[in-house]
């Protein structure tokens, strides 16, 4: 207990300090303090948290992450993954630091708005304000009330009504080794108005070196009738911890596909929160996650059918190597007044490592009397006779459960409506597969 | 020197005995038939030959070509010729019939020190091959064998047999579930492979299959031993009298 008294007061110290010399907007101060309240309510979660019971902090616990102060240096390899998507609306952040030389913002369509949170000073247009902390459970997750009161930029993006944006806008997180024993804190907003389309995808990557705290948010609001695609692609570097959370409020007849993947940091855990508010909205929530030697990777979906005639569907993969230990636990929560919902949730995981370890929880409360619901979720090696098959026709064990792993996750990669993204994601799935390299040929 | 010479082969699964001494010797060029009634013993024969690792060979010997065939795994005995159709052959979702093949046939090539095709290449000769075999050639796109309906699946293991041009081809109940004109079908697909080099093994439960695929020899096996060896005609012989007749001599 007292161990956990200190790390409050660090964080509170940090906050204090952190404050006292800032020029905040009075809006963007009183959220900052709503953001350190809540956390100092919580503190970090301990093992008795339910929602945080598998999760082992510890590492985080017994650091002291100080607000990374600056951008770092960057290598050459951090430098070439922010073109990888080719021609996109970009904005980049270094350590949490806006980058305006690798962001392109030139040439902006109509209805997209598209810039740092730090150009906008006291002038934060409203629709903005009121979804900047709006929807998300500061007061009951603890990392995003942390980011709430430490986040120092963001990305910020509207797309006006009926508008249609036809270029994907990525938001690039680098952390450099300079990040070592640093804490960021990325802040990301979307705001849809209604009948809008638009694409956002995320890319958090990092060096391999410095142990950093990394702890996002991403809020996404969905009004009526809108289009939203977001991917979150999730390879920083082998020490880092990622703890984020991604919030997509959907309105009627609203349409929000989330996919993630994530293969990097040490520790990795991605919250997701979809709220089904109004009647009609659709949600998909996929996910791929490829884990080796050590590492943790998590997945926490809540699903809230708030709203009647909505649909949801979720799908995680997880292919697990070496001693690496993966969670995944989804909620479909259906109210009272949610009648005529559909929703359904699958997990698999394929384990390749004889000490791999993989926990699925997927659950339904239900408390309508009219729905469709099915959940499910194995955990399995890679099937024999299917081996024993490729074997047969001369091709040997190595490269056989190459071409069975990468099978099993590529039907992840299949729901990726950019060629470009489903072309990248699948270059990281075959650099990440056990066996013999495969050409890449395959299907 | 014989294709394949099986000598007092004995193999078992989960501790039981399934295969008690089989002796069984094909040359090249030849065809021959194993018909049994169901338990015999016919499978594992085709699946030990083949190397599944589920079964255990506790005697015995098996050489093809003066190799010593236990001895190899089995993606090696596949590279030194030995296809095996499945009975029931596996759906692999996510992989194409095409790259799935592009891979065995390389790997085969480079174990025996042949330069790989290159794509164009390799394409062309899957098209001929498809034809060949009477094979849509919009299976070719698709997932292996995800979705195929069971004569589909039979082709498609019949084509893969044409690609990979094996020395020796044990087909394992190839004609079970077929109707007749998907029987007739895979029949004229294995017929057309046959030459001087290639030897079959046919494993079928029916006789209705060597009506189409005429073996040059037939054996009947009873309980893991072949207990009768004779031309084509014994198989029509089985079909009027049974197993029964022979039950006396496996005893």
């Amino acid at each position: 207990m007292e161990a956990i008294a200190e790390q409050k007061s660090v964080y509170l110290q940090d906050y204090e300090a952190h404050s006292a010399h800032q020029d905040a907007p009075e809006w963007l101060a009183r959220l900052r303090q709503h953001g350190i309240e809540c956390f100092e309510a919580q503190g970090f979660p301990g093992r008795k948290v339910e929602a945080w019971r598998k999760t082992d902090l510890t590492p985080v616990l017994r650091e002291h992450f100080v607000p990374a102060s600056g951008p770092g240096q960057m290598g050459p390899e951090l430098l070439e993954k922010v073109g990888v998507l080719g021609q996109v609306h970009r904005l980049v952040f270094v350590d949490g630091w806006f980058d305006p030389g690798l962001s392109d913002v030139d040439k902006l369509p109509n209805g997209l708005t598209l810039a740092p949170l730090s150009e906008y000073g006291e002038r934060l247009p409203a629709v903005i304000q009121e979804a900047l902390g709006g929807f998300v459970d500061t007061e009951t997750h603890p990392f995003t009330a942390l980011n709430t009161a430490f986040f120092r930029d963001g990305a910020i993006m509207h797309v006006a009504r009926g508008a249609t944006v036809e270029q994907p806008v990525v938001v690039v997180h680098l952390l450099t080794p300079e990040a070592d024993r640093r804490a960021v804190y990325p802040r990301t907003v979307l705001v849809a108005e209604e009948a809008s389309q638009v694409t956002l995808i995320e890319q958090f990557v990092g060096a391999d070196e410095p142990f950093a705290l990394n702890c996002p948010v991403t809020e996404i609001v969905a009004r009526q009738g809108a289009n939203v695609d977001y991917y979150k692609v999730q390879e920083e570097g082998a020490g880092s911890a990622h703890l984020g959370a991604v919030h997509a409020e959907t309105f009627r007849d609203a349409t929000v596909h989330i996919h993630s993947l994530a293969c990097g940091a040490k520790l990795a855990r991605t919250d997701i929160y979809a709220n089904l508010i109004g009647p009609g909205a659709d949600v998909t929530l996929n996910g791929l996650y490829l884990t080796t030697g050590r590492q943790y990777c998590d997945h926490h979906t809540w699903v809230n059918h708030k709203a009647e005639h909505g649909t949801s569907r979720q799908v995680f993969k997880g292919v697990l190597q070496g001693r690496s230990e993966t969670v995944f636990d989804g909620l479909v929560k259906v109210f009272e007044r949610a009648q005529k919902i559909d929703a359904q949730q699958q997990n698999r995981n394929l384990l390749l490592g004889k000490l791999a370890l993989a926990h699925s929880n997927p659950r339904l409360e239900i408390h309508a009397d009219d729905v469709k619901c099915s959940h499910g979720s194995t955990v399995g090696k890679l099937d024999d006779e299917a081996l024993f098959y490729l074997n047969t026709r001369g091709i040997g064990l190595d490269e056989a459960q190459g071409l069975l792993t990468f099978a099993f996750a590529a039907e992840m990669l299949k729901p990726i409506r950019l060629d470009r993204l489903y072309q990248y994601e699948r270059q990281l799935l075959l650099q990440r597969l056990p066996g013999a390299e495969l050409t890449g040929e395959v299907l | 020197m014989a294709l394949l010479e099986i000598r007092n082969l004995h193999a078992k699964i989960q501790g039981v005995e399934i295969l008690k001494g089989i002796n069984l010797k094909i040359e090249r060029g030849e065809t021959h038939a194993i018909m049994g009634p169901n338990g015999s013993g016919k499978s594992t024969l085709a699946k030990v030959l083949a190397g599944d690792p589920s079964y255990e060979v506790t005697d015995g010997e098996v050489f093809f070509q003066d190799r010593n065939l236990l001895e190899l795994s089995p993606e090696d005995r596949a590279r030194e010729g030995v296809f095996l159709g499945f009975q029931y052959p596996v759906e692999i979702p996510g992989v194409s019939n095409t790259y799935f093949l592009k891979a065995a046939l390389n790997a085969i090539r480079k174990y025996r020190g042949e330069q790989e095709l290159d794509a164009m290449e390799f394409l062309q000769l899957i098209k001929e091959r498809a034809k060949s075999v009477n094979l849509d050639e919009s299976l070719l796109r698709r997932p292996v064998n995800e979705g195929f309906s069971g004569g589909e699946k039979k082709r498609n293991e019949i084509f893969q047999l044409a690609v990979l041009e094996p020395y020796l081809a044990i087909l394992d109940e190839t004609d079970s579930g077929l109707d007749i004109d998907a029987l007739r079908t895979v029949a004229e697909g294995v017929n057309s492979l046959r030459n001087e080099e290639r030897g079959f093994l046919v494993i079928t439960h029916y006789q209705r299959l060597l009506n189409y695929i005429v073996p040059d020899e037939v054996h009947v096996l009873l309980r893991g031993r072949i207990v009768k060896t004779g031309g084509k005609e014994l198989a029509e012989e089985l079909e009027e009298s049974g197993y029964a007749l022979f039950e006396e001599a496996a005893a």
